[in-house]
């Protein structure tokens, strides 16, 4: 095999059996690699139904087919798992340098099964596997976790772990790499956590096998060469503010989410820019392996309440942290994002659930005895604060660690919960995002940028501008989306590099450098039309693992202040999203029947009965 | 009639010297058309997003006294 390892390394935790298994190349081509083999192995082995903090759940890390390839951005996996927040199954990306580490050791996915009886670590040098002891870790941070197993293994391991968070079981637990990466969505920490799986560590030394190296190389040379014109020429924004660019231009759209998504618009939004991050906290940009454009953030702050120093942070932490919180100062939000990463929790849960209890506890729906200190909208100190709990699960803490939609009905008012599929929105209000509205009331993860993020169109205009608005071809645009978006993680891209530079910057998007590149690296006959199938194919079949747990049309749908209380103020004034426009048109364009139910056609068309 | 030109993002670099926000007022011509004012603006129009206060211009639509007429570099984001 070529692109691919062709390799699976599996771990029994429960036995500490260790085997390794080949793939068939037919499944590799069918489902790509990254997201799409993790889905395929899940669920083909996890009954849908399983208790997900059960051993019966399984943990797949899923190195993507173009990472550690000469690809730029061919740096990221994906955590595949059933997930204790939302119930339906989740694929949780993150980049760094651990994937491409992972991948270099001669394997594609590692799948973790049943559960160790003692907290452990494993450690995969080329083909040397172990599983070693790891109660003299557990209980630490991230960072000092990192530290640590490097010292045991090899200087130059790279390391995937959790934190407090992961350990307590939060179902908005993450699992962090390279200390500051996170796969932080849909509590694969927490799965992490039940399975006593502390860290991996990784030291790869062997070369991904290619079909076509030559031509690879150049056309990834090429594309590099088109990013670094961009950063000379000063046209990088990513380079230069990182995502943190976002705020003032969602704020102008009307779609920065503040005060638990009451509205759109925010008077702080200047205040939490990437302008001020680079004038006041910014050390240098950071980069993932290979990658030319360097969004990440080395930042640090001196400030008696909120120093610190870390990564970050990104657009959807300031969202979250700050103006869905009504914050803004940026300082804290940095410190959140720091303490974030150290507890191992993910920042958009933690922040919007924290949200959501500022605005129940303002409402008197809350009572202060329960939170041990008042919780209103714009207190920096009392969001920071709690953070800290939600990491270690302590008082309040414990509520906000098991996300918004659980802590909104414990207090009897679900419908505070901004979430989708109890999973929380990132920063983006959909009233205002017509087409981010129908992402994230069918995302097969709950909501999620990550799933096919139509705001590249609807707000920034890559590769061409659309209404964010309009209905009008949205559900055709989101299916699109979908499918490329499954195609770049199966990859192991990054979709900022991938969406602009390796696909047509056209209305339609055409995937024709992304092809040609999986082509070069595999020489497995891959064209447009075979790629695109693939990414629908494992949309399909994500699809198939949450009509099995259960889920049907009525979990397709957002909270009610969405769908029914018009956006106050801002450009989307007035608007709420008009799901029941698009739905039935989106079910129809997906082969879906009238209850979100891929049809016997369709998946007789993907090869999936 | 005056509206306000605002620059975000990289487009910072073309906000006037003396400008210490994010936008600037300018003089133009009652019924001007968003057209005919981007054309005067130092910025790369084909890889602009141009907002008309925060909404998606029409073609050939006319400025109103206090329009916001807003650029950003098309950028994927967060
Ligand atoms: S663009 Fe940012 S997130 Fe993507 S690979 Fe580069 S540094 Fe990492």
């Amino acid at each position: 095999m070529y692109g691919w390892n062709g390799r699976i390394l599996r771990v029994n935790l429960s036995t500490g059996k260790v085997s390794v298994e080949e793939v068939d190349p037919k499944v590799a081509k069918d489902f790509i690699g990254g997201r799409g083999w993790g889905i395929r192995y899940l669920y083909d082995e996890v009954d849908p139904r399983v208790d997900p903090l059960s051993p019966e759940n399984k943990l797949i890390f899923a190195a993507g087919l173009l990472t550690a390839t000469p690809v730029p951005t061919g740096n990221r996996y994906m955590v595949v798992t059933k997930s204790p927040l939302t119930g339906a199954l989740t694929a949780s990306n993150s980049g760094g340098f651990f994937p491409t580490e992972m991948k270099r050791t001669g394997f594609d996915l590692f799948i973790f099964e049943g559960r160790a009886e003692r907290p452990v670590y494993l450690w995969v040098h080329d083909d040397h596997v172990e599983i070693r002891p790891a109660d003299h870790i557990w209980g630490k941070m991230v960072f000092e976790t990192e530290d640590i197993i490097r010292a045991e293994t090899d200087p130059r391991a790279r390391i995937a772990c959790i934190g407090p968070a992961g350990e307590r079981l939060a179902p908005v637990a993450a699992i962090l790499n390279d200390k500051h990466r996170a796969a932080a969505r849909s509590g694969v920490g927490a799965v992490m956590g039940s399975k006593n799986l502390k860290a991996v560590a990784v030291r790869g030394t062997r070369r991904v096998p290619l079909a076509h190296p030559r031509e690879l190389k150049d056309l990834a040379d090429q594309v590099v060469e088109e990013v670094k014109q961009a950063v000379a020429a000063g046209k990088s924004t990513l380079r230069t503010y990182g995502t943190a660019y976002v705020p003032p231009v969602t704020n102008e759209v009307g779609i920065l989410p503040t005060y638990n998504f009451r509205t759109g618009v925010f008077a702080g939004a200047e205040a939490i820019s990437g302008k001020v991050l680079s004038e006041k906290y910014l050390i240098r940009p950071k980069a993932c392996y290979g990658c030319p454009i360097a969004c990440g953030r080395l930042t640090r702050v001196d400030d008696p309440v909120f120093g610190g120093e870390g990564e970050g942070p990104e657009y959807e932490t300031i969202g979250s942290f700050g103006s869905a919180c009504g914050v803004d100062n940026l300082a804290a939000i940095a410190k959140a994002n720091y303490l974030c990463n150290e507890l191992g929790l993910d920042t958009i849960s933690t922040g919007v659930t924290i949200a959501c209890a500022m605005e129940m506890y303002e409402l008197g729906l809350i009572p202060e005895s329960d939170i041990g200190r008042p919780l209103r909208f714009g207190d920096a100190q009392a969001v920071v604060e709690m953070v800290r709990l939600a990491g270690m699960r302590e008082g309040f803490g414990d509520l906000i660690a098991q996300g918004s939609y659980r802590l909104a009905s414990h207090y009897g008012h679900p419908e505070f919960s901004m979430s989708a599929k109890k999973q929380e929105f990132p920063a983006y209000d959909p009233r205002g995002a017509q087409g981010m509205g129908l992402l994230y009331a069918t995302s097969n993860i709950g909501a999620s940028h990550m799933r096919g993020d139509i705001a590249y169109m609807e707000v920034f205009g890559v590769p061409k501008k659309l209404d964010p608005l309009s209905v009008d071809d949205k559900p055709r645009m989101v299916k699109y989306f979908e499918d490329i978006f499954a195609i770049v993680d199966s990859a192991g891209l990054c979709v900022f590099l991938a969406i602009r530079y390796l696909f047509e910057p056209t209305y339609n998007v055409e995937p024709v450098r992304i092809t040609r590149l999986m082509e070069y690296a595999t020489g497995a006959g891959y064209d447009e039309e075979t790629l695109l199938r693939a990414g629908d194919r494992v949309y399909t079949l994500e699809r198939m693992f949450l009509v099995r747990a259960g889920f049907s049309r009525a979990d397709d749908t957002l909270p009610p202040r969405m769908l029914r209380e018009p956006m106050p103020d801002g450009p989307a004034k007035g608007r709420v999203v008009e799901l029941d426009r698009m739905l039935p048109e989106f079910y129809r364009l997906r082969g879906w029947d009238e209850n979100g139910v891929p049809t016997r056609e369709k998946l007789a068309e993907l090869g999936l009965l | 009639m005056r509206i306000w030109i605002k620059l975000l993002a990289t487009y910072q670099k073309y906000l006037p010297p003396d400008c210490s926000s994010s936008a600037y007022e300018m003089e133009v011509p009652p019924d001007a058309r968003v057209e005919d004012i981007l054309a005067q603006l130092p910025v790369p129009l084909d890889e602009s997003v141009v907002l008309v206060n925060g909404r998606t211009p029409q073609p050939g639509q006319t400025l109103q006294e206090g329009d916001v007429l807003c650029l950003f570099p098309a950028v994927a984001g967060g």
